[in-house]
């Protein structure tokens, strides 16, 4: 069985460096975008089982990003996790509105952000072993 | 330029008054001033209502009005005017508090001096005028900073999720292992951390409050449940400073009328306050028991055996910012906001919080809340004797979703509009939303105790659904919602009962209805 892959969207490169290295220990495969015309493309091309979306991001917020991905027939169904920096009091009603599943405020706690990865994609509520990154496989990372 | 007319309203029925008053503006200009005269307060109110009145002189002994409620009255129907009440020679006391009603001045009739009225005018919608600017500019800075702090607060995240997440991949090995040293280091780090982050948290919190945004939904909570997580969680930070953490629950405690998040809240500050003010080897503990003073609230005692604080500071503690001035407390790390958002938290629950200590001491925080009781709750809509034998219904509301709540939040934030909607559906002091009644089951249930029959129950239900369907939250997540009603037999009062157990047994009625309603939907979703 394949691992599940994730959308992570965040224009801050130290964001989407250390959310790969934690959802890489995870068992999940991560694909990137920057912006918001870029993470179209990548859902597109990916089809992803989820998505996580900053919402300050360069060409398009993520709140223009919800509307184009719920607007596309087979983006719509990709659940769709908010990480933002912004005031979670102030945007929760918004992001739900546009179809998020959920709103969580940066700086994010591990276990909760895995536990709603967890119910995001079906899967079962306990923990998986950490997979550790050997040596020549951390290399490889892009970021 | 010719200066526009004064639009003036006179509301005086005594006619010999009235013409005194019209004599006194005879040496002003004529065309810079319009009195209309008015002899009774409906009238007034219709006048106001047309918006070009710039003051009214008000007279309190109108035929149709009562002293303040005139004033009242004429307040509420143009806030925006400025008022001058007239009054008799002994009702100067009256005066004085219409001016707490709203009145920018007062004249005593007969001891008007003649060029005093239209110069009294001028200066009153002065006043008038710099009043509103002064809450203008009050709002207009306080919106600043809430834009300040929230913008602040959104910068500072950005790196602190930065530096959360890396040090959490160190030491999680996920980069290679750490020797002891360097394991112990980082947890400082990550500490530090979450230190950052709650004053971050505690930053927008008292924004929050002064701008009256504190959210809080009152259910039957259980105040032990809340205490036990508490200890269990502070128990390695209590641990780390070798503190014996303890609860300290006796007899059986009832339910309490709160918010179960913000309880929580209240705990881990007071908690943590206690630990953070305790030193090594110390006791801390968290007590439950009844209030002896009152058996309608629990209270919650947390208690320190730590340097306890001076008389003159027991209250300061839960001001603003505060911090403790003593030198010796080490660690008092902190924006000092803590306290102060614990006893908005508490005040806004129904409860109180005061701090008992004594230097070397330690010190005691005491927080009281309310005992969960529907008598309670429903008495507002049972004010007054009449209502003792009318006809109850019990409206249901119930909330799902078609496809299953996508999350916790999406549940919490529908159930809060919902709740919001319902409550303007209602009559306020005929009809009571009781607070969240049961946290289990698939659907949200909202029950509404209200004072009519069948035919009432049935109009309230259709308002419901009408509403409802309007909102496009309905139509969006694909909710699903149905509202139904029941009525209550009147529960006829016996001679000599009191209203205190007559409003027992109908809320026993009540509740047991409730119940039925809660386990219907169990069943049906065990199915």
């Amino acid at each position: 069985m394949s691992n599940k892959k994730i959308l992570i969207v965040d224009d801050d490169p130290d964001m989407r460096l250390g959310l790969h290295i934690r959802l890489k220990a995870n068992h999940y495969d991560v694909v990137f975008a920057a912006d918001g015309m870029a993470s179209i493309a990548e859902a597109r091309k990916h089809m992803p089982d989820l998505i996580i979306l900053d919402l300050g991001l360069p060409a398009g917020d993520g709140f223009s990003v919800m509307e184009r991905l719920k607007a596309n027939d087979s983006l719509a169904l990709i659940p769709v996790i908010i990480v933002s920096a912004r005031n979670r009091h102030a945007n929760l009603e918004r992001a739900l509105k546009a179809g998020a599943m959920a709103f969580l405020q940066k700086p994010v706690d591990n276990a909760e952000l895995l536990a709603v990865i967890r119910r995001a994609l079906g899967e079962p509520a306990e923990p998986k072993k950490l997979a550790y990154l050997s040596e020549p496989n951390r290399r490889n990372l892009l970021f | 330029m010719k200066e526009k007319a004064l639009q003036i309203l006179l509301v005086e029925d005594n006619a010999g008054d009235a013409r005194l008053l019209r004599e006194m503006f005879s040496k002003e200009k004529p065309d810079s001033f319009e009195l209309t005269h008015l002899l009774r307060m409906s009238d007034a109110v219709i006048h106001l209502a047309k918006g070009k009145t710039d003051i009214v002189l008000l007279d309190m002994g109108l035929p149709d009005g009562h002293g303040l409620d005139t004033v009242r009255r004429a307040h509420a129907a143009a806030p925006s005017v400025p008022l001058i009440v007239l009054t008799g020679l002994d009702d100067e006391a009256l005066a004085a508090e219409a001016m707490k009603e709203g009145a920018q001045d007062y004249l005593i009739k007969g001891q008007i001096e003649n060029r005093a009225l239209p110069r009294a005018l001028r200066h009153a919608i002065e006043r008038h005028r710099m009043q509103s600017e002064t809450e203008i500019i009050r709002m207009q800075q306080m919106q600043f900073k809430d834009e300040f702090l929230s913008h602040v607060s959104h910068e500072l995240r950005s790196p602190l999720t930065a530096i959360y997440q890396f040090v959490t991949i160190l030491l999680d090995r996920l980069a290679g292992d750490l020797n002891r040293d360097q394991g112990e280091y980082l947890e400082i780090v990550l500490k530090n951390v979450k230190q950052l982050q709650s004053m971050i948290n505690d930053l927008l919190e008292v924004t929050r409050v002064q701008a009256g945004k504190l959210l809080i939904d009152l259910e039957r909570t259980s105040i032990p449940d809340a205490v036990i997580y508490t200890v269990n969680t502070l128990q390695g930070a209590a641990a780390a400073k070798e503190i014996a953490l303890r609860s300290d629950i006796e007899g059986q405690i009832p339910s309490v009328c709160a918010d179960p998040t913000r309880l929580q809240q209240i705990l881990v500050i007071l908690v943590d306050n206690a630990i953070r003010f305790t030193p090594a080897g110390g006791t801390v503990s968290v007590q439950v028991r009844m209030l002896e003073e009152d058996p309608n609230f629990v209270v919650l005692k947390v208690s320190d055996s730590g340097h306890g604080i001076s008389p003159d500071m027991t209250e300061r503690i839960f001001e603003r910012l505060f911090q403790s001035p003593d030198p010796a407390l080490a660690g008092r790390k902190g924006l000092g906001l803590g306290l102060y958002i614990c006893k908005e938290l508490v005040t806004r629950q129904g409860g109180k919080i005061w701090a008992t200590s004594a230097p070397g001491q330690g010190a005691v925080l005491s927080v009281t809340l309310p005992v969960f009781s529907l008598p309670n709750l429903i008495a507002p809509a049972f004010g007054g004797e009449r209502r003792a034998q009318c006809p109850i219904t019990l409206v249901v509301t119930e909330i799902g979703s078609e496809t299953g709540w996508l999350s916790d939040e999406v549940r919490a934030e529908q159930s809060h509009w919902a709740r919001d909607l319902l409550q303007q559906c209602l009559h306020s002091d005929l009809d009571v939303l009781l607070p969240k009644m049961s946290s289990t089951g698939a659907v949200e249930l909202f029950f509404i105790v209200a004072i009519t029959d069948d035919i009432g129950g049935e109009a309230i239900t259709k308002r419901i659904c009408g509403r409802l369907e309007d909102r496009e939250h309905i139509q969006h997540p694909r909710l699903t919602y149905a509202s139904t009603y029941r009525s209550i037999e009147a529960v006829s009062r016996k001679t000599n009962e009191s209203t205190a157990a007559h409003l027992e047994n109908v809320a026993t009625k009540i509740q047991e209805l409730i119940n039925e309603e809660i386990s219907s939907r169990m069943v049906r979703s065990e199915q």
